[in-house]
């Protein structure tokens, strides 16, 4: 009886290992998967072709005059969007607009003066907070991007951390 | 707890001694191994539903250790005139407390994960600085699940599954038992991780409900097992799979006292110990005195588990009596 418990827990043990072994294989192998995905491709999508980043006005973070804005947010943005080959295309408009337009799928990046104490949490994917950004005042601040999107947000966070990183 | 053999009315033998003393020291090792796995997830839960599931799994997990120390202060104490039966209900409680306990939040967590489902939420799990170098978080949840799982499930785990029997305790046993299932937490929110990190969104809040429903399941057995007690069901095994053999011996012993023509037994378990009602049918009208505190002090010989013993001379034995046949 003692035998059998122990060959069903290794049995058990085996097939867990299995199982996440499969997945492990699944995800690094074959399939061109790679770890974090998007499941809505987003990171796919935006490389090489246009990356449509909402925005608000926000000191020297962000100013908006005529044309396209300007001001530290924005070249940093402009410098993600070179590292990934993607041409940015800016949408103003105020914050609430921008998040529901990233949930709707219109926009793949909000970026701004938002700190980590954002309400849009449930809204959307929050960056970590970087302090290193000029205009900013000390504050932190994050980015938003489209739930779910962690390859994306890795991407960019990667991106952050490397530019403004602590 | 200066007196440690003192168990109610009576003292505990030396091996159900030892086995109480490892016992609270497996409680206390889990509370402290459990209040730093619940720290270090913490530190990585993020935004994964099944994580957080996971998470607030291991502090619920933390009940039945509380109760168990929390009662075994109560169940020590002698009967008194105030609480005659002595206090030994406190484990019955302490186990109903965390059945409810667990059901409670495992209802929720289920309805928590549906309703994520339901609503297509995706969860966002991004990357972490980590000694100067940019990893995805989803890294360091499954490595942190993968090293956390070593104590439920090979140190304190087997250990209390050990001592649940010598101690006839259906708390430590209950407690014991979801720690060796521990495992399939750790294996549900790993999956459900690497389930984000591949891009199926689904399995993450789908871990997450099949977490919850191991909660619930816990929680339903647990209050089913702690509440059959208190009711008053007849004495089961430390598992609660079959009525207790000692019933059985109680009457045989009953049986060939040469003054006693037929025997039967009302036994239910107070937590740890019983109480006995034994009926006899004796040969003649007349019984003494001596033959049945003899008796009495018999049947408290057999088992440490018998501390209160009544035996009670009557014409025909209660229908409802346990005659062991």
């Amino acid at each position: 009886m003692d035998r059998s418990w122990t060959s069903r827990r290794h049995r058990q043990r085996r097939w867990a290992t299995a199982a996440i072994g499969l997945i492990l294989a699944g995800a690094l192998s074959g399939c061109g998967l790679t770890i974090p995905a998007d499941p809505d491709g987003t990171l796919d999508s935006v490389s090489g072709g246009e990356l449509r980043v909402g925005t608000s006005p926000d000191g020297d973070l962000v100013e908006v005059t005529r044309g396209d804005p300007t001001g530290t947010v924005v070249d940093l943005v402009d410098a993600f969007a070179d590292s990934i080959d993607a041409e940015p295309t800016w949408t103003v408009a105020s914050e609430e607009t921008l998040v529901r337009m990233l949930e709707a799928g219109d926009l793949d990046l909000v970026a701004g003066g938002i700190t980590p104490d954002t309400p849009w949490i449930d809204k959307a994917g929050v960056t970590r907070g970087y302090p290193g950004i000029e205009g900013a005042d000390g504050r932190e601040l994050v980015m938003l991007v489209p739930l779910g999107e962690n390859a994306f947000l890795s991407k960019l966070e990667s991106f952050l951390d490397a530019e403004v990183g602590s | 707890m200066t007196e440690t053999k003192q168990f109610g009315r009576t003292t505990l033998p030396s091996e159900q001694e030892q086995a109480i003393k490892k016992a609270v020291r497996w409680e206390v090792f889990t509370i402290v191994y459990t209040s730093i796995t619940i720290a270090v997830i913490a530190l990585v839960v993020g935004e994964s539903q099944a994580m957080r599931t996971a998470w607030i799994e291991d502090m619920l997990s933390l009940i039945p250790q509380i109760a168990f120390l929390t009662a075994l202060l109560f169940v020590r104490r002698r009967p008194t005139k105030k609480h005659p039966y002595g206090l030994h209900r406190a484990m019955g409680v302490g186990h109903l407390v965390a059945g409810v306990a667990l059901l409670a939040v495992g209802l929720n967590l289920a309805i928590e994960a549906v309703t994520g489902l339901i609503a297509g939420e995706h969860p966002t799990i991004g990357t972490v600085q980590l000694f100067g170098q940019t990893i995805w978080l989803g890294w360091l949840m499954v490595a942190v699940m993968a090293v956390v799982i070593v104590g439920p499930v090979f140190l304190y785990g087997p250990a209390k599954s050990k001592l649940a029997p010598v101690l006839h305790n259906k708390l430590l046993y209950a407690d014991a038992d979801m720690a060796k299932a521990d495992w399939q937490t750790t294996v549900a929110s790993i999956v459900g991780v690497l389930g984000v990190g591949v891009g199926v969104w689904w399995l993450d809040g789908a871990a997450a409900l099949f977490i919850a429903l191991g909660i619930i399941w816990d929680g339903f057995r647990n209050t089913r097992t702690a509440i059959v007690d208190l009711m008053d069901q007849r004495a089961r095994t430390y598992d609660s799979k079959n009525p207790h053999p000692l019933a059985r011996d109680i009457v045989s012993y009953l049986r060939s006292r040469p003054w006693v023509a037929d025997a039967g037994v009302r036994m239910r378990d107070q937590g740890q110990v019983f109480h006995v009602e034994a009926f006899v049918v004796p040969h003649r009208s007349k019984v003494s005195v001596e033959d049945i505190d003899a008796a009495a002090a018999g049947i408290a010989d057999i088992d440490w588990k018998m501390q209160d013993v009544v035996v009670m001379p009557v014409g025909d034995l209660p229908d409802e009596a346990d005659t062991g046949r």
